[in-house]
């Protein structure tokens, strides 16, 4: 082969090389672009909830309330009889049957929303006011444009008489969309149209602060010692081994080790955020404690030298030049570290985080869900209004891991152009 | 005729290092002059950078190296472990090969010593030994205006000139300069050069460079090592016309190295 065939070759291979590249971004791109859709089109519904209008008359009298009611005392009262004379009023039933199918097309919880509305607004006492009540799923599904409606009767599960009060009340104007705020605030439930995140995201919350109160300084120390002081012989190797084997264990392990350790032997409370946040913070730790050490050592020893001719000592060489110069790194590995464990999902499972809890937590020794667990229970539920509600949370909680990586990003520019 | 000054600053007796099994320094007796400049040649790799770094105990940090035989400053041991390396290192400063300044301001950058070593005891005194430290460096006219930017946007030369100025801010009666000028271009070498003829009033400098001339024109005595051994030392103006040995004599024309 002469030179030029040669120089032919090379050219070729690089323009192959570029192609190769190329093909495999745009692959990428086009992947999470079918992801993004998919969550999106389906979890973009759960935003928003279908209510009816419906005239409700506070009269303090048939609540057997006083005339001017405090807060607890409506707290107590039944509004079961008051909603379900509300709502029978919207249409015309003949027979306890067709009542009750005029019921259906309201969420179960219909007397303890318009009892939380009087509760807002206290000054209706006494007076005729309308209240959005929620649909149920099916009708919310149905408004949503999601429900097979030609369907025969038989096959569905709203009946022709529920579909003819709902097109009537449309003609009405009666049906509106609102922001779920429900998705929001509410704790999870076996209906769909009042499921919400709320006790997850607490949950979730008091989790990663646990794991971050947890892992982040022992990470921190473990690191600079383990760099910066720790001589180096057989049993510093045979640890740093062993905190990178550490990293590779799949999260299931440290999910028995949680089970095993902190349910069975020190017998901490089953499904809280407490036993979920040590759990988590023992998986960080070595993926923390990595990146640290890896960005100590990417301080120029010149820098310490610098630092110890002056006469200073090995720590203040260390804490006053080492550490500062590797802030950056530390800080958004130990991000990126939190971001994995607040999408974990399999160590929470055997720690028992997987349980129906409605009640949001208010201290992380509560039961509680979390986002990931949260997913994973709703995506088993057949219903269309949870299989939505499973992409929004999804959206939620892709959207956390989005910010805290975006914060990782954004410390280490900030640091280091303070430093160079 | 250059005056030579007699009284010794730093004797080393049968000084030897090890890094693992590999010998680097082997029984070197050298002593070093007050107050003149001691210039340290001989090709890489000879132990020239290994022998300063035992003066102010900067082997420490290397954990393989082992250092026997003894240092002595002004007639005290301190190549032992009783020795506070700290403070010991407050009294001989070091410039690194590469400009090293800290990633923090100028100002900072020259006070950090003080800093540590409460050298000052408020900021008008701290402000005064920042100023004279940087005028000492011959560096203060550049600065005085900018001392908060960072020593890292100086130029090269600036930036050696800084970490003089550091070394010398805590007041030190030693400074060691490794191969100081190999990354500066001819004009800041000339600068540093200059400084050096004026700090050896104050100071003992021993200075390892790869450059003859520079040997000749900054120093009073010239060390010259191969090897990880001491072959030659006298005063600069014998090694460079009349040294006894015959290595000397090669390695200084040129003939090997």
């Amino acid at each position: 082969m002469n030179k030029d065939q040669l120089l032919k070759k090379r050219y070729r291979a690089e323009k192959r090389f570029k192609f190769y590249g190329l093909v495999s971004i745009t692959l990428a791109i086009l992947f999470v672009i079918f992801l993004v859709n998919v969550i999106f089109s389906k979890g973009r519904a759960a935003f928003q909830r279908t209510t009816i209008a419906v005239e409700v008359n506070f009269n303090t009298e048939e609540l057997e309330l006083s005339s001017n009611a405090s807060i607890e005392e409506i707290q107590d009262a039944d509004f079961y009889d008051l909603s379900i004379n509300s709502l029978l009023k919207l249409y015309k039933t003949e027979g306890a049957k067709q009542e009750k199918e005029l019921l259906r097309v309201f969420s179960p919880d219909h007397d303890i929303e318009i009892k939380n509305f009087l509760i807002k607004n206290l000054d209706n006492l006494n007076k005729n006011v309308i209240v959005n009540l929620t649909t149920s799923d099916d009708i919310d599904q149905l408004h949503k444009g999601n429900y097979p409606r030609h369907l025969p009767e038989e096959r569905r599960r709203i009946s022709d008489f529920q579909l003819l009060i709902y097109d009537q009340l449309v003609k009405e104007n009666k049906v509106n969309k609102v922001f779920n705020t429900f998705f929001f605030t509410n704790g999870d439930s076996r209906n769909p149209e009042v499921a919400g995140i709320g006790g997850s995201l607490f949950g979730s919350f008091f989790t990663i602060i646990i794991t971050l109160i947890l892992s982040f300084p022992i990470a921190i120390f473990a690191s600079i010692y383990l760099e910066e002081f720790a001589p180096k012989n057989r049993i510093t190797d045979f640890i740093e081994i062993n905190i990178n084997n550490l990293a590779a264990v799949p999260s299931i392990v440290f999910g028995l080790l949680g089970l095993g350790i902190l349910l069975g032997t020190f017998d901490l409370p089953r499904s809280t955020p407490l036993v979920a946040g040590i759990t988590l913070s023992l998986m960080t730790l070595p993926r923390i404690i990595i990146p640290c050490r890896a960005s100590l050592k990417a301080v120029p020893p010149s820098i310490r030298e610098g630092a110890l001719a002056v006469g200073a000592s090995k720590v203040q060489s260390v804490m006053h030049h080492v550490v500062p110069l590797s802030i950056p790194g530390t800080l958004s590995g130990t991000i990126i570290g939190l971001a994995q464990a607040l999408g974990e999902t399999a160590p929470l499972i055997l720690i028992g985080m997987v349980a129906f809890v409605v009640d949001i937590p208010a201290t992380p020794i509560d039961p509680s869900a979390s986002l990931p667990v949260q997913v994973y229970l709703w995506s088993e539920q057949a219903e269309r209004g949870f299989v939505e509600k499973t992409s929004a949370t999804i959206m939620v909680l892709l959207s956390f891991l989005i910010v805290m990586n975006f914060i990782a990003v954004y410390l280490r520019q900030k640091f280091e152009k303070k430093w160079s | 005729m250059v005056m030579i000054n007699n009284k010794v600053k730093i004797k080393t007796t049968n000084l030897n290092v090890y890094y693992g099994d590999k010998q680097a320094l082997n029984d070197v007796n050298l002593e070093i002059h007050s107050k003149e400049v001691t210039a340290l040649i001989g090709p890489s790799g000879c132990g020239k950078s290994t022998y300063i770094r035992c003066i102010n105990r900067m082997n420490d940090v290397i954990d393989i190296c082992r250092v026997t035989g003894s240092i002595e400053i002004d007639g005290n041991e301190i190549n032992k472990k009783e020795i506070d390396v700290v403070s010991l290192r407050e009294k001989i400063g070091m410039v690194f090969q590469k400009p090293n300044p800290f990633p923090k301001s100028i100002y900072d950058n020259v006070s950090y010593g003080p800093n540590i070593h409460g050298l000052a005891e408020n900021k008008v005194k701290m402000d005064e030994i920042v100023e004279t430290s940087l005028k000492k460096a011959a560096l203060w006219n550049e600065v005085k205006d900018r001392l908060n930017e960072p020593g890292t946007s100086l130029s090269g030369g600036q930036q050696q000139r800084l970490c003089i100025a550091r070394a010398i801010s805590v007041n030190p009666e030693v400074i060691l300069m490794d191969e100081p000028c190999s990354a500066l271009d001819p004009i800041a070498t000339a600068k540093i050069e200059e400084l050096m003829d004026e700090l050896k009033k104050s100071y003992t400098i021993v200075i390892v460079t790869h450059s003859m001339s520079q040997a000749v024109r900054v120093s009073q005595r010239t060390g010259f090592f191969h090897l990880g051994k001491l072959i030659e030392v006298d005063t600069t103006e014998k090694i460079f016309k009349n040294p006894n040995n015959k290595m000397t004599q090669d390695y200084i024309t040129g003939r090997f190295g």
